[in-house]
């Protein structure tokens, strides 16, 4: 008998239950003694790898005194009668279970999704059918914020099972009590949402939560297709690997099928640019090469007529031949992988250990390049809810950490010539300080007039800087990868003057206050530099507030013409519809107009189907190669190295960004090594033709019909008059 | 392009210009014994002067061939052309002493006659028609659209029908009018918004008869033949009052449909006045044009011969 107890044992005790005459430990609880001889007792709150507390009381027993005992927390004693079933007994249950059901969604989330909730399956065995008490008079709130797990308070027992998993077991430290009460639930960090807490989703709180208030978050479809060379992985073999170290294998097993192990030869094609796609890969073994099509260069038309004579007088400039002024700043193309590839060489090398295609995977951008197997590589292929797993867990994140960090640090810091004077040894010393840090969309990442106390790179996602103003909130930049902001308030009066959202899932390297401070001390070129980045940027804002103020007007801000920089307008009482503005354009371009005739009215004006460069550029947002951007005199433009996805085009509410077909070179996907002619989607928008002193479509018109204009200097008058 | 006060300097210059052409020639001619003539050399400069303006307006075409080139801006050449040419007819006219001459002569005058004469009537056209386009039309689209937007307005009406009375627009048919390369790249035509689909409006075939009758017999034939003079539909007036009586025999519910009806009419309409404008404000070039060139090469020609021979 005392086998049932395993080998530790010490002093047995003899007790009676329900009539039955058994041995137990001394140390055993009624519970452990039970179930040690078949006799089940019902819990809730009750797991046997965890400390045991007694909240739910569903295991009471008779054990001899005036009232009910928790069996679960109750040791043994010597010639202790036991009752579990008496008819006081069953009563209690059945009550503590009515008053359970009355608050739960039944059926709770678990219950839809395998008909396993602990509480409605107790509640069926001890045959309640109808519950007596009223429903709670308020509801508790949904969690969707992570991607791996989904939270329902209302069906939360507080059993607190999930919080000793994740504080006992895992040692977490992140779920806890808050409120009291009906207010009672549980809560992550300092009641945070879920996602944005510091959960490391390892599945352990949804793993023991007894109902549908932690449940496993499937996507839908989510099951990847097993390609040749493929095989699923297998939770055993996952939790081999360094990476899935401390992430629940009852998890893992739960998202079976969100991941496979993928083989790939030499020359194999892993993902191609601009295909749309919803997976990350880790390398486990082998090398890769990430690159893109080589650029197109730029076309660039010195005047001249259509035709055979617009060719002569147009010219093919390559990349490095054309830099502009401002573009000294940025010598890499964006990718979303741990590296970024060179204007002159857009091609990288990936290894064991790194991941590529996060932003595809968490935001469903187009794949920014093609990855090729250089080797014999061994990956494994996976869907978000696993790549959340493992970009959360701890011995991951320790190992890419430092990487990602001496990637970030070398390639947009020291790669600025503004921060090219920094020393090794200075950046050896952010390399320890810095942090990584992640963000959901929507989490706001510093607030306007909070202090200012670090410095941020941006490593994957988009950020939205806004700044207040009496009566709205003005967009004034979208920064992406490799841009950096906070410099402002550190450098001034110690607040931040905007404010800085993520757009999407948005990793950061902080760099905190001390080490900037350091920084700019130390090196006075890198304070000069950024004390002029920082007065431009005060001084484009303090420009865009000042014009806020002039006009308001609500068909004005109807057709968004507030939110644009360049209008190109028709004045329809003089336009002859001779096209001559579109024919100009196309001749500009190489043959493709970028602006339509057509578009909105305001009064006697046509608003032109032709980009706004608007204060708030929308199209730029998702760029997965950032090749939509604006340059510093602050137009949109769109970089030769577009790979054609079209998220620009579906991002402008205008119409205003067209794809167009261009022939190029390019990789035979049949005869590798080999480069064929293909024809390549390119976005097209008004680059303002740049170039000329003035855009061309306005320079061809012939009746002084078309404008480009500062809408708000342009309209002010007429509104003035109109109002 | 619109003669505004933006022309005041060419007008001044113009004026400036003609002034002193007539002192010049008043003078001249008053002092000529044998009267002016063409082949003196006041009468040779006149006639190479008012060759040089028609010559400088006709470079417009050329100009116009060669848009982003930076050779000044269009709108100077325009105003050039318009000032300048204008200049050519009583430089020329100064040029031949008011006299017609020989055959090639006459030609030639009558020629200027008329491609001057046809010019300033399209400058007319051109000031007057675009504010009567953006009053008229506010509906307007792009010139070459106009045929697929008014497959656009049939096919809408059908499902508005078709909603209605019950049957249906073949899905192929609507999705034939997406352009190529998906909705964006049309612009803001292509991305017009459309109306139809899926209303249901619970009405007796009774009911729905008289809308069913006037779509077939009257409005399909109007959408698919705008310009047919016999259709009611195509006067403002008449469809106000053909929509009226519809909108008596049918019942309450099938109003809004009508309406839908009313406005696409009411956009046909608009399209077939803006085609009409739209040729007006162009058609004259195709007298403007031939007989421009005609003349600067006649010109030429004459001008070979006469100092020639």
């Amino acid at each position: 008998m005392s086998t049932l107890f395993g080998t530790f044992l010490g002093p047995m005790v003899q007790l009676t239950i329900d009539g039955k005459e058994v041995a137990a430990p001394a140390s055993a609880t009624i519970f452990d003694a039970a179930r040690a001889h078949g006799i089940p007792i019902p819990t809730l709150c009750h797991m046997q790898n965890e400390t045991p507390v007694g909240v739910c009381r569903l295991c009471v027993v008779e054990a001899g005194g005036r009232v009910l005992t928790a069996s679960c927390v109750r040791q043994v004693e010597n010639g202790m009668k036991v009752v579990t079933n008496s008819d006081r007994v069953l009563a209690a249950r059945r009550t503590l279970l009515e008053i359970l059901m009355s608050d739960h969604p039944s059926p709770c989330a678990r219950e839809r999704q395998s008909g396993d909730c602990e509480l409605e399956m107790q509640a069926r065995n001890h045959g309640i059918t109808e519950i007596r008490y009223p429903k709670r008079y308020f509801t508790r709130p949904k969690d969707d914020s992570s991607l791996a797990i989904a939270v329902d308070h209302e069906a939360c027992i507080l059993c607190d099972r999930c919080i000793r998993g994740c504080n006992e077991i895992r040692q977490n430290l992140v779920l806890g009590r808050m409120g009291k009460g009906a207010g009672a639930g549980v809560a992550f960090d300092l009641n945070t949402p879920m996602g944005e807490s510091s959960c490391i989703s390892c599945g352990e709180c949804m793993v023991s939560c007894p109902t549908g208030a932690l449940t496993n978050k499937r996507i839908a479809g989510t099951e990847l297709p097993i390609p040749a060379g493929a095989v699923p992985a297998e939770p055993e073999d996952l939790l081999e690997l360094p990476v899935f170290k401390g992430v629940s294998g009852t998890f893992l097993e739960m998202n079976k099928g969100a991941i496979v192990k993928r083989s790939f030869h030499p020359g194999d094609v892993i993902c191609r640019e601009g295909d749309f796609g919803s997976t990350a890969f880790y390398i486990a073994e082998g090398k890769a090469a990430v690159s893109i099509s080589t650029p197109m260069a730029h076309v660039k038309t010195h005047g001249g007529a259509g035709g055979w004579f617009s060719r002569l007088t147009s010219s093919l400039i390559g990349r490095d031949s054309d830099a502009r002024e401002e573009e000294t700043s940025q010598g890499y193309i964006p990718i979303d992988a741990s590296v970024d590839l060179a204007y002159s060489n857009p091609v990288a090398e990936l290894g064991p250990g790194d991941l590529f295609g996060e932003m595809t995977c968490m935001s469903f951008y187009p794949r920014s390049a093609t990855v090729k197997a250089l080797t014999d590589c061994t990956m494994y292929e996976m869907l978000r809810n696993v790549l959340d797993i493992l970009l959360k867990n701890k011995s991951f994140r320790a190992r890419l950490g430092k990487e990602y960090k001496r990637r970030a640090l070398e390639t947009h810091l020291r790669g600025v010539p503004m921060f090219s004077e920094l020393s090794p040894d200075f950046v050896e010393r952010l390399m320890d300080n810095v942090k990584l840090i992640r963000l959901s969309p929507g989490q706001v990442i510093c607030k306007q007039g909070e202090p200012a106390d670090s410095f941020y790179l941006v490593r994957i996602g988009f950020v939205k800087v806004t700044e207040t103003y009496p009566g709205g909130e003005l967009v004034i930049a979208y920064l992406s990868r490799g841009d950096s902001f906070g410099e402002i308030g550190l450098l001034g009066a110690g607040a931040r003057t905007a404010t800085c959202t993520a757009l999407d899932h948005v990793e950061l390297v902080k760099i905190s206050a001390d080490d900037f401070n350091a920084m700019v001390d130390q090196f006075p070129g890198v304070r000069r530099g950024l004390q002029a980045l920082a007065d431009e940027r005060q001084r484009q804002n303090a420009e865009r507030m000042a014009a806020l103020g002039t006009i308001s007007l609500d068909s004005f801000l109807g057709q968004g013409l507030m939110e644009a920089q360049s209008l190109l307008v028709l004045d329809l009482a003089r336009c002859t519809r001779c096209d001559a503005c579109v024919r100009a354009c196309a001749d500009a371009h190489d043959g493709i107009t970028r602006l339509v005739r057509e578009g909105q009215r305001f009064d006697r004006y046509l608003v032109a189907t032709s980009c706004r460069h608007c204060k708030d550029p929308l199209c730029m947002v998702g760029c997965p190669v950032g090749s939509i951007r604006r340059r510093n005199s602050l137009e949109v433009i769109i970089e030769d190295w577009c790979i054609g996805c079209g998220l620009c085009a579906r991002n402008c509410p205008y119409g205003n960004i067209n794809l167009h077909p261009f022939q190029v070179m390019a990789d035979d996907p049949d005869n590798p090594g080999r480069r064929i002619a293909m024809v390549k989607q390119k976005a097209t928008s008004c680059d303002l033709c740049t170039e000329h002193a003035e855009p061309s479509c306005v320079y061809a018109c012939p009746h002084d019909a078309a404008h480009r204009v500062d809408p708000r200097k342009f309209f002010s008058e007429l509104l003035g008059t109109k109002v | 392009m619109r003669i505004d006060e933006t022309h005041r300097v060419w007008l001044v210059a113009s004026i400036v210009i003609l002034g002193a052409a007539t002192a010049v020639y008043v003078i001249y001619a008053l002092a000529a014994p044998h009267g002016p003539s063409g082949g003196s050399p006041i009468g040779l400069v006149f006639g190479f002067t008012g060759f040089g303006f028609m010559i400088y307006a006709g470079l417009l075409g050329a100009r116009k061939k060669v848009p982003i080139m930076r050779l000044g801006r269009a709108q100077g050449w325009m105003r050039g052309h318009l000032w300048l040419g204008l200049l050519a007819l009583p430089l020329i006219l100064f040029h031949g002493g008011f006299h017609f001459g020989g055959l090639l002569t006459s030609i030639l005058l009558w020629l200027l006659i008329i491609t001057v004469l046809s010019g300033v009537f399209g400058a007319i056209l051109q000031h007057y028609l675009p504010t009567v386009i953006l009053e008229r039309v506010p509906m307007e689209t792009i010139y070459d659209e106009i045929d697929r937007v008014r497959d656009q307005l049939r096919v809408e009406a059908e499902g508005f029908v078709a909603d209605l009375c019950g049957g249906g627009v073949p899905e192929a048919e609507a999705m034939a009018l997406v352009p190529e390369g998906g909705i964006r790249a049309g612009g803001f035509t292509a991305m017009r918004p459309r109306g139809g689909g899926g209303v249901q409006y619970g009405l007796t075939e009774a009911e729905v008869e008289p809308v069913r009758s006037f779509f077939q017999t009257e409005m399909l034939p109007f959408l698919l033949e705008p310009s047919a003079k016999s259709s009611r539909l195509g006067d403002d007036t008449r469809a106000v009052a053909a929509f009226t009586k519809l909108r008596m025999l049918a019942p309450a519910a099938a109003h809004p449909v009508i309406a839908n009806l009313e406005n696409l009419c009411e956009e046909e309409r608009q399209l077939t006045r803006q085609a009409r404008l739209h040729k007006m404000l162009h058609t004259w070039l195709l007298v403007h044009i031939p007989l421009s060139l005609a003349l600067l090469l006649l010109s030429v020609f004459h001008a070979v011969i006469a100092l020639r021979y």
